[in-house]
């Protein structure tokens, strides 16, 4: 045990002293969780929370134009914008702004789109009104062709961004013809009793409103669970990221000490190369779980000042503890394993380097594992980079207990022991002094 | 106690090289005694000396020291021995003080052992005064010092150095040599490897010739200069056995 802790020591005494080794591990790491979740915060905010001018050319001027108009001006995402200079909006201005980049979206409703729904819900109701034996008679006319509300966008929009924005548009559309159609009827009832009508018209409302969506969580601690949002995603993704960058001081270490003679020093004294080894292990590993509170620290903290709200640390967040020392095993393991494959310090950092980048890449540090293709999932899985992600995520997002964690902390760990072994079987191939 | 070296048919090829390190070398160090392994660049020195230490196996043939097999009993021999390679094996960041607490924890000594210990030791190298400064910080010559300090914290019975005064200034050379004659005083074996023939016509009891891998010839100093045609010096005696022409 005493040279376990000697080793402690003399690794703490070299780090305090390469202080632009600190800043690696402690500062960009910071730095890059505040710029990462300040730049991630618009995309990853739902688009309830976004508001967007929207063109509104109204050619039509009737109800429909004037139902979708209200629709959109009660959802806090729009703000319509059907005058520009104290001129009526038209489609050549819509496509004028949009193609210049001014505006993201734009709407064009033609001329005449009200008269041909009122004509549609007049055919349906006369149709009924035959079937059931009743005399109605609504004025109609031939059917239009279909006529189209036409949507542009701004051509850098994204599709999820469309797809969003058309579905609303859509259930507003919807929701106004049968809004029309549901009056053509109550008129029809009207005309045996016209008292009635208000009442019937409340009654088409409650009619259409009687079946709705409504989001449930799955069980009473998910009334807390958190949505991905940039703090939540960030701070963790990042701060592991960071952890994982431990390789370069201890791939630099090891090969800066097998050049310099002082490995040799080690190999020669009796049964020191283990504990040695353990010392290293032990150091390294307590570093990356205090780099990791520390992240999450300014995760809790930092966050709000930067107008960011804070990180939530999950109903169970001492389980965040157990978590960072596997996920500083498996980082420090992996140092040691660079620092032996590579025989020199400029082989060993890009290489180091660039597999950090890699591993996290298909990890889902840089965006979440389920949006990757089929392929890219199932590459996830070999990085320990997406097995550390999965444990926080567990109890940040999920509010995990410790048997939903135990499989990630395992094959971290697992992970970790791997590359360990590797490192002692490729130095005793190759006769190293370790 | 003071312990004897024994090598017998030494044979080591290395991947790759064209020819083998050591060829069925031989030699033997009594015990109390400084014995110089001298030869040129590439002789196999450093071979010899690794597998003394059990970092290197040999193909065939068998190295003991103090009645111990250098591979078997890599434990044992590694703790009855010091060795001080030709680099500086310490950690330059840290002071020598450290390096020295650091590196007597490992070998298992207490503190106080190793505070007295190193305290005569770096009075006797002269580097009282500079124990708290980093070895980075440190000349040549100190760096050499503080080199055989690291080598000594546990007193083994049997010093080994590799080349220890390259590149030092005439006035650490001339305490390192001090020091080696009144280590083997104490009653130590010493096995020395140098390049400098003065260095060890001074302070060698015996010394070996070795060239190309293999044994050439082994006597003190003075019987060797005695015995060879036309010498006056070690160096000539070693220029007679292993030739002028220059080694790769």
């Amino acid at each position: 045990m005493k040279k376990i802790t000697a080793t402690i020591i003399k690794e703490w005494q070299l780090m305090r002293r390469d202080i632009s080794g600190l800043l690696l591990l402690l500062v960009m790491p910071a730095a890059l969780i505040i710029v990462m979740a300040l730049i991630q915060d618009a995309p990853f905010k739902d688009y309830q929370e976004l508001r967007f001018d929207l063109l509104l050319a109204d050619n039509d001027h009737g109800r429909l134009a004037r139902q979708i108009t209200d629709g959109l001006k009660q959802s806090k995402n729009f703000r319509i914008v059907d005058s520009i200079d104290g001129k009526p909006v038209t489609e050549q201005v819509v496509t004028k702004l949009l193609g210049d980049g001014k505006y993201k979206i734009g709407i064009v409703i033609p001329s005449g789109v009200t008269a041909e729904i009122v004509n549609s819900a007049n055919i349906v109701v006369n149709d009924i009104s035959r079937k059931t034996g009743m005399d109605a008679r609504l004025p109609i006319r031939g059917m239009r062709e279909q006529i189209y509300i036409h949507l542009y966008f701004d051509p850098v929009s994204k599709p999820a961004f469309r797809t969003a924005i058309s579905s609303a548009l859509d259930k507003y559309i919807a929701y106004s013809c049968s809004n029309i159609l549901m009056q053509r009827l109550a008129m029809l009832s009207n005309d045996s009793n016209p008292a009635s009508d208000t009442g019937n018209q409340e009654n088409l409302r409650k009619v259409m409103q009687g079946i709705c969506v409504k989001e449930e969580p799955l069980s009473d601690k998910a009334k807390y669970t958190q949505h991905l949002s940039s703090v939540q995603h960030n701070v963790p993704a990042w701060a592991i990221f960071g952890m994982f960058f431990i390789i370069i001081p201890i791939a630099g270490h090891m090969i800066r000490e097998r050049e310099d003679g002082s490995a040799l020093r080690i190999s020669l004294i009796p049964s020191a190369a283990s504990y040695v080894a353990m010392g290293k292990i032990i150091f390294y590993t307590f570093i990356c779980a205090l780099q990791f509170m520390l992240m999450l620290c300014i995760g809790l903290w930092a966050m709000p000042l930067f107008g960011l709200p804070a990180l939530f640390p999950g109903l169970h967040s001492w389980l965040l503890l157990p978590i960072a020392i596997s996920i500083g095993f498996a980082a420090t393991a992996y140092g040691f394993l660079v620092g032996t494959l590579f025989k020199t310090i400029n082989q060993a950092l890009p290489f180091g380097s660039v597999s950090i980048v890699i591993l996290s890449a298909i990890g889902g540090i840089w965006v979440p594992v389920g949006i990757l293709p089929h392929t890219m999932q199932l590459m996830a899985m070999a990085s320990p980079l997406h097995w550390s992600l999965e444990a926080v995520n567990q109890v940040i997002l999920r509010n995990g207990d410790l048997s939903s964690v135990m499989p990630a902390i395992s094959i971290l760990l697992i992970s970790g022991a791997a590359f360990w072994l590797a490192s002692i079987l490729i130095n005793n191939r190759r006769g190293n002094i370790a | 106690m003071s312990i004897a070296i024994e090598i017998k048919d030494i044979r080591k090829n290395y991947k790759d090289a064209w020819s083998p390190a050591l060829d069925g070398f031989s030699f033997y160090v009594k015990p109390n005694q400084v014995a110089g392994l001298l030869g040129p660049n590439g002789a196999g020195k450093t071979t010899c000396i690794n597998i003394l230490c059990g970092l290197i196996k040999p193909d065939s043939g068998t190295a003991a020291i103090g009645g111990k097999d250098c591979i078997k009993d890599k434990a044992a021999i590694r703790s009855m021995i010091g060795m001080v390679p030709q680099q500086i094996a310490l950690f330059g960041e840290l002071t020598a003080m450290e390096n020295f607490r650091y590196i007597g924890k490992l070998y298992g000594l207490e503190n106080y052992k190793i505070k007295t210990h190193t305290q005569y030791l770096l009075g006797r190298l002269g580097l009282e005064k500079h124990a708290n400064k980093r070895i980075n910080a440190y000349s040549g010559g100190m760096k050499r010092r503080a080199n055989i300090i690291a080598s000594l914290l546990h007193e083994p019975e049997l010093l080994i150095l590799d080349e220890p005064t390259a590149g030092v200034d005439v006035q650490s050379r001339a305490m390192i040599l001090e020091f080696l004659k009144e280590y083997r005083l104490q009653g130590k074996t010493i096995l020395y490897t140098s390049h400098l023939m003065d260095e060890a016509e001074q302070i060698c009891d015996e010394v070996v010739i070795i060239d190309e891998g293999r044994f050439i010839i082994s006597g003190t100093p003075g019987d060797l200069i005695k015995n060879t045609t036309d010498c006056k010096r070690l160096e000539d005696v070693f220029l007679h056995f292993t030739g002028r022409s220059v080694r790769d």
